[in-house]
């Protein structure tokens, strides 16, 4: 079987990979805090943030990974998860800002007191206390993937359905939050953050933190997701994605294997949003829009899904990629972007690290097996086809 | 395995070059940042203002440049996605090292943008019409405040075309639903009463607009004389008004005010059923004055599109921009602060034939114009006030009414509490 | 100098009186022409002053010239300062003298200045020119006539409607000139049996315009009619709410034609072909563009063909994006057939290439794409109005959708592609050829989705961002009504727009929306491959 394989050849990676991760966290804060703005080390606050920025992607696309990659959950709904981490911790760095809104009220943020809010809406009480905060983070995401997988996955919703209804939700949590009455400042989000846990948020040493939790959280995310692909748990997630009937005859309860998979990874996203927010300074109804959530099965798609490493690649690359094009040539961006997917499904379609995994014999491969594929006239997962190849 | 490790350090490596690559031939221009999406959904109307930028910054070089030194444009691509607005505009002021920004369209970018320009301390210009109730010290407002557009349209319905009964119409986010509850109260302070005011908001690129009409037109036959006022955004205006067209709502019966349409939207729409609807900006092309018909060929020859149009946000970033170069040349440095310090009170001429000057508050005076829909896509001015200042805190909101800004030494701040005499809002 | 002025009050109620007892115009010693010099130096309220004097005159010459400045037409020349009627010529203006309708020859723009004009304005006018052109002997001019008092009724008036009223012949002028006489009636001081009769017949008149002219005299009427006017308005009001249902279900249903042309294409493509076609929207974009380009080369070539553009669209929208689709299909997607979630992302690459295409060819604003005269304004049945373009929306989308469906069902092509979609391999050893059917099937998707844009462009932006607005409700669409089947679709749409359109009056059109996807999901939930679901292993994929 590939899943044994996979694992085998990947467990050496996962270590190098999370080692790679916690000197970045402890180098880049290093490098930007301790070295003159002129020395050739130096890594200026920009880079760092950007940088952080894209960690907190890799996480996101990380959590798609597991559900899509293992599970064979395509999800085109993971951006709602990740704004709603963001909003948890974005309200909570609302409450955070106190009497220094321009308004000067101390308890009510600043487009509640021109809307014309008497009180504070009960949703948000208690985001001033980060405890409070950090668990709503996890909670809200992992609740709402409870519920809304409870339901799809007991009626065994799957494939292009579940894609689509999951799309469905992310876009109408967009439409709701855009509204002003949600009590989440309608478009223009949350913003205008002052400090965190009484740390400045605009603060050298603040961003510096930040960017090392990032790359520590997505270090220990990554340790997890490892774990469980690696358990035997993790064996049967595999076969749920090639072969679902299968494994549902075996006796397993395929329902709550996906559950269970699609809430981990929801709380992964909500995670990633709860880093991303004080880091970029703005959460708003933008990140639930469904173009957001196909972009991170891009990501995932170009650094190689199934593989865990793949989607921190393809999240960085892609995104250091979108950084530099729409600052040099920005009228090509869409193009650039365009043309990434295109060559990506026609021509590595395992992403650049399954690619470069097989090397070229596996890419042979695997133009004989889509051939084969083609030739065998049903509609068969992409797992089947690296079955046939293998 | 290591290539991970490689992958991550050449990346790295290759972000940083590029930076201290573009960093190396600054020295002999003036860089000056252009934030507008050039792709995504507000690229239909930001792309525009980086033109107009690109061209006000060629005719600035063909005189001479400032202080001596070309001008350089960076423009950059925010996407229409508001993080990545933020992250440009650090990239334009740590990396670029621009002297000043001119950008943003919706108000979540600006929003998004803010704290970073406070952080880092650079200046933008921001050239569109909004909700007001904000005011940085490193922002200029140069679109119009609600009591620069809504209010005095208001004031025009009610009396030159005796409205009584209104209907508030927009699309549900923060700029219709803040200027909606300042014209409410604006309204039920001169006597309208609540039942003669409807309220409905639709949502993003909402292009179904039978009910809406129908309800217009239904509010519409209480026997009062009707106007509608929209705050409909950009995308949805031109279904909305087709569908007014076929209706056969004509200006006469219930004319249509409209805060966010201009040559531009006009131009994508046969405007012949829509003739006598209304709009309120600070600007039209169809202003008589030399200075706008030079401006006008300036653009056309520029786009060499002879079918160009200019628009309200155009004149608001030309007027922004000129007001930079003035301050710029009386400080003798682009430095932020100095910058800062001598650009309030700088009088430019605005394109309407007057001129408009930056106040303590960072927004800037214009005269107000009401101009109907003419069958060319054109406006035809129907009346235009005299200079009024743009008014950032609301006095129809009960919150903000005695807010004031001045960004003048010693009082520097933007949220002046006239009743208790503090900075700070509330005055805690 | 006294009795120069009681003299000519006297007159002026001797014509006054004789207008009324017998207009027969041009009987006023005021002649209209100086008023309308007066037009060049008067503001807004001079103006509705003067032309209210000069609908005294009851001179029909004036009227050209009141409509022209109705239209904007009206200029004073800076040299003299006189009036004229302007008609954009081949060069600068052709002047006519107003009153006469003489020619006055060319002049240049800059010789002449804009009198203006605003809806006030053209309200005055539009009821003084109704006045004036009562006992016009041309119908269709009295009829407009009589509709103009109907919209702006004045007391004055009054008299002047009964005397065109007594002289009419034509019946369907005629009933217009009794509902105007019973507006202006409500509002004159005429007696109050008068006035009841009034009230009856406005009643009848029905619909929102009777509702309204109602209730902007509830306030003012005599005490002894209130009663008669609230029965009124109170059975107006109920029939109305009937009316008002109907016109929801008219509403939802062109709502989901519109929906139904979005998503028919897509039918083919995700539902018979199973691809996710993320591209579908750009080529509803591209079919929109066809449309615009058509109508640019007809305006500037053949404007006499306008009315034509649509149909001759059609047919080049279809070429235009079957062979793009035929291009896409032969460049990307024959390589991912079997990879449904890989066609995903290819055509979400393909979809951002297209739309910074087009943006870079036709720029990021709206391209004007205009309604021809068929398809503009509206017809009234009973107390609602349907617009010719929802009516003609309607009408298309079901023509595409059973001509789609007898090609499927009836052509030897369409055998090939069930047979090829159904059993590919099986299909294959039957001697059809497969990828060419891919290949067809795809640009036929395509194709079809380039005239739904044709139609699409009637009523909304022409811009980049068209494809964008229509693509998730369009696999909203195709899913709920069952992936596969071109019935499911009908039905998925037409319901789904009439369910939008009914919460939207209550909850608004914000939380309607939402309320329509959170129902969808809750209806894939309880059949997890929507209304008409296929039914066999092939689906089990």
């Amino acid at each position: 079987m590939i899943s044994g394989f996979i694992f085998r050849a990947l467990e050496g990676k996962i270590i190098v990979a999370i080692a790679v991760l916690l000197g970045i966290a402890v180098l880049v804060p290093a490098l930007n805090l301790m070295t003159a703005p002129d020395s050739a080390l130096h890594i200026p606050t920009y880079v760092m943030s950007l940088f952080g920025k894209y960690l907190c992607y890799a996480l996101l696309a990380l959590a798609l990974d597991l559900v899509w990659g293992y599970c064979g959950i395509l999800s085109l709904g993971h951006g709602a998860f990740f704004a709603l981490g963001g909003y948890a911790m974005g309200m909570y760095l609302m409450r955070q800002i106190g009497p220094r809104g321009v308004y000067g009220n101390p308890v009510l943020p600043d487009f509640m007191v021109f809307l014309n809010y008497k009180e504070l809406p009960w949703f948000w009480y208690g985001m001033d206390w980060f405890v409070v905060a950090m668990a709503m983070v996890l909670l809200v995401p992992g609740l709402l993937a409870f519920v809304f997988g409870w339901f799809a996955f007991r009626s065994r919703v799957n494939g292009v359905y579940l894609s689509i209804i999951t799309q469905a939700m992310t876009y109408a949590l967009m439409l709701a939050f855009f509204r002003n009455d949600m009590g989440f400042g309608g478009n223009n989000g949350l913003t205008d953050f002052k400090d965190i846990l009484g740390f400045q948020v605009q603060a050298d040493g603040t961003r510096a933190v930040l960017f090392a939790l990032s790359a520590v959280v997505l270090a220990l995310c990554l340790l997890i997701s490892s774990a469980i692909v690696r358990s035997k748990f993790g064996k049967v997630l595999v076969g749920v994605r090639d072969a679902e009937s299968r494994v549902r005859f075996l006796g397993f309860r395929v329902e709550n294997i996906k559950l269970f998979t699609f809430v981990v990874s929801a709380m992964m996203a909500g995670i990633a949003g709860a880093l991303f927010v004080p880091q970029v300074g703005i959460i708003n109804p933008g990140e639930f829009a469904p173009a957001n959530s196909i972009e991170i099965v891009v990501w995932t798609a170009v650094g190689g899904r199934g593989t865990l490493i793949g989607p921190i690649i393809g999240a960085v690359l892609v995104n250091a990629g979108k950084s530099f094009f729409t600052g040099a040539f920005p009228e090509f961006w869409l193009y650039a972007l365009g043309s990434l997917f295109i060559f990506v499904t026609r021509f590595l379609p395992r992403g650049i690290v399954g690619t470069v995994q097989h090397g070229f014999k596996a890419r042979d491969a695997m133009r004989a097996a889509a051939d084969a594929e083609k030739g065998r006239g049903d509609i068969g997962t992409v797992a089947q086809t690296v079955q046939a190849a293998e | 395995m290591a290539f991970t490790a490689k992958l991550g350090g050449a990346l790295l490596a290759a972000v940083m070059s590029t930076s201290a690559l573009s960093s190396a031939y600054a020295a002999d221009t003036i860089k000056v940042g252009v934030l507008h999406s050039l792709s995504g959904t507000m690229a239909i109307s930001e792309t525009t203002l980086k033109d107009v930028m690109l061209m006000l910054i060629e005719e600035q070089n063909k005189k001479g440049g400032l202080l001596g030194k070309k001008l350089e444009a960076v423009v950059v691509d925010p996407a229409s996605d508001w993080p990545l607005f933020a992250e440009k505009a650090r990239q334009l002021i740590s990396k670029d090292k621009v002297a000043a920004v001119f950008g943003c369209w919706t108000s979540s970018s600006r929003k998004s943008v803010l704290p970073v320009f406070e952080e880092l301390n650079s200046i933008l210009f921001y050239p569109v019409q909004y909700e007001g109730e904000e005011s940085s010290r490193n922002i200029f407002y140069t679109g119009a405040a609600p009591n620069q557009q809504a209010i005095p349209a208001v004031d025009y319905l009610a009396e030159t075309e005796g409205v009584k009964r209104w209907v508030l119409e927009g699309t549900d986010y923060v700029y219709p639903q803040t200027t909606n509850k300042i014209l409410k109260a604006y309204l039920m302070s001169k006597g309208v009463a609540e039942s003669d005011i409807l309220i409905n908001y639709t949502p993003f690129g909402f292009s179904d607009w039978q009910t809406e009409v129908s309800k217009i037109k239904s509010f519409g036959s209480a026997g009062k004389k009707t106007a509608v006022v929209s705050t409909i955004n950009g995308d949805a205006n031109v279904p909305f008004y087709k569908e007014l067209g076929n209706q056969g709502i004509k200006a006469k019966d219930i004319p249509v005010v409209a805060f966010s349409v201009g040559e531009e939207e006009l131009a994508g729409l046969d405007t012949k059923p829509l003739v006598g609807h209304l709009a309120a900006w600070n600007y039209f092309q169809s202003v008589d004055a030399p200075v706008n018909a030079e401006f006008i060929k300036e653009w056309k020859a520029y786009t060499k599109n002879p079918k160009r149009v200019t628009n309200d946000p155009m004149e608001a970033a030309y007027i922004g921009f000129n007001a930079w170069v003035k301050a710029v040349e009386a400080a003798g440095t682009t430095d932020t602060d100095k910058v800062l310090d001598s650009i309030i009170g700088v009088s430019v001429p605005n394109l309407s034939g007057g001129y408009s000057t930056v106040m303590p508050n960072h927004h800037i005076t214009k005269p107000v114009l009401i101009g109907e829909i003419q069958a060319d896509g054109q406006f035809d001015i129907v009346q235009q006030t005299a200079q009024v200042v743009g008014d950032e805190w609301s006095d129809y909101l009960p919150d903000s009414k005695n807010l004031i800004s001045d960004w003048r030494k010693p009082m520097a701040c933007g949220n002046f509490n006239v009743a208790s005499g503090k900075c700070g809002g509330k005055g805690m | 100098m006294q009795d120069n002025k009681l003299l000519r009050a006297f007159w002026l109620i001797l014509i006054l009186s004789f207008s009324v007892s017998a207009p027969c115009f041009a009987q006023s010693g005021a002649d209209p022409k100086p008023l309308i010099d007066a037009l060049a130096k008067a503001d807004f309220s001079e103006a509705e002053r003067l032309i209210g004097e000069i609908a005294l005159t009851g001179d029909v010459r004036a009227v050209p010239a009141l409509e022209a400045f109705s239209e904007g037409d009206l200029y004073v020349r800076k040299a003299d300062g006189l009036v004229f009627i302007g008609k954009a010529g081949d060069d600068g203006l052709e002047l006519i003298e107003p009153i006469t309708g003489v020619s006055a020859g060319p002049a240049p723009k800059s010789a002449l200045t804009k009198i203006k004009i605003n809806n006030n304005l053209r309200r005055v006018i539009s009821s003084a020119a109704g006045g004036l052109t009562l006992l016009s002997p041309d119908r269709s001019v009295r009829l407009s006539a009589a509709n103009a008092v109907l919209s702006s009724p004045s007391a004055e008036n009054l008299d002047l409607v009964e005397t065109a009223l007594a002289k009419e012949t034509d019946p369907e002028v005629k009933a217009r000139m009794t509902e105007a006489r019973a507006v202006s009636v409500l509002s004159s001081d005429r007696s109050v049996d008068d006035k009841r009769d009034a009230i009856r017949t406005i009643k009848t008149i029905g619909g929102n315009d009777a509702l309204s002219i109602l209730s902007a005299v509830s306030g003012s009427i005599d005490a002894s009619l209130k009663g008669d006017l609230d029965a009124a308005l109170a059975a107006l009001q109920s029939k109305q709410k009937l009316w008002d249902m109907a016109q929801n279900v008219w509403y939802g249903l062109s709502l989901g034609s519109v929906l139904l042309l979005a998503a028919i294409g897509l039918a083919i493509t995700f539902g018979v072909m199973g691809i996710i076609n993320m591209a579908h929207g750009e080529m509803v974009m591209l079919g929109a563009y066809s449309t615009f380009m058509v109508q640019d080369l007809i305006r500037d070539h053949a404007p006499g063909l306008f009315d034509w553009s649509l149909t001759i669209a059609l047919p080049v929208a279809f070429l235009v994006t079957g062979a793009v689709g035929l291009v896409i299909e032969r460049a990307v997607i024959r390589f991912l057939y079997g990879r449904p979630l890989e066609t995903l992302l290819a055509t979400w690459g393909v979809s951002l290439i297209l739309q910074q295409t087009i943006r870079s060819i036709f720029g990021p604003t709206n391209q004007e794409v205009g309604n021809p005269s068929w398809m503009s304004g509206s017809f009234p049945v009973g107390g609602m109005t349907i617009t010719w373009n929802r009516m003609w929306i309607i009408v298309f989308s079901l023509t595409i959708f059973f001509t789609l469906l007898v090609v499927m069902k009836k052509s030897a092509y369409g055998l090939s592609m069930r047979a090829v979609t159904q059993n590919r391999r099986m299909a294959s050893s039957m001697g059809i050829r497969t990828p060419w059917v891919d290949a067809l099937t795809f640009a036929l998707g395509s194709g079809i989705a380039g005239i739904a844009g044709v139609a699409l462009s009637q009523i909304d932006n022409v811009s980049p961002n068209l494809g964008q607005s229509y693509i998730i409700d369009s696999f909203m669409v195709v899913v709920f009504g069952g992936v596969g089947n071109l019935w499911g679709t009908l039905v998925g749409a037409l319901s789904l727009g009439v369910l939008n359109k009914f919460l939207e009056p209550s909850v608004g059109a914000v939380l309607g929306k939402i309320l329509v996807l959170v129902l969808i999901i809750l209806f894939i939930q309880k059949r997890p491959r929507g209304l008409f679901a296929l039914k066999g292993r092939a689906v089990e994929a």
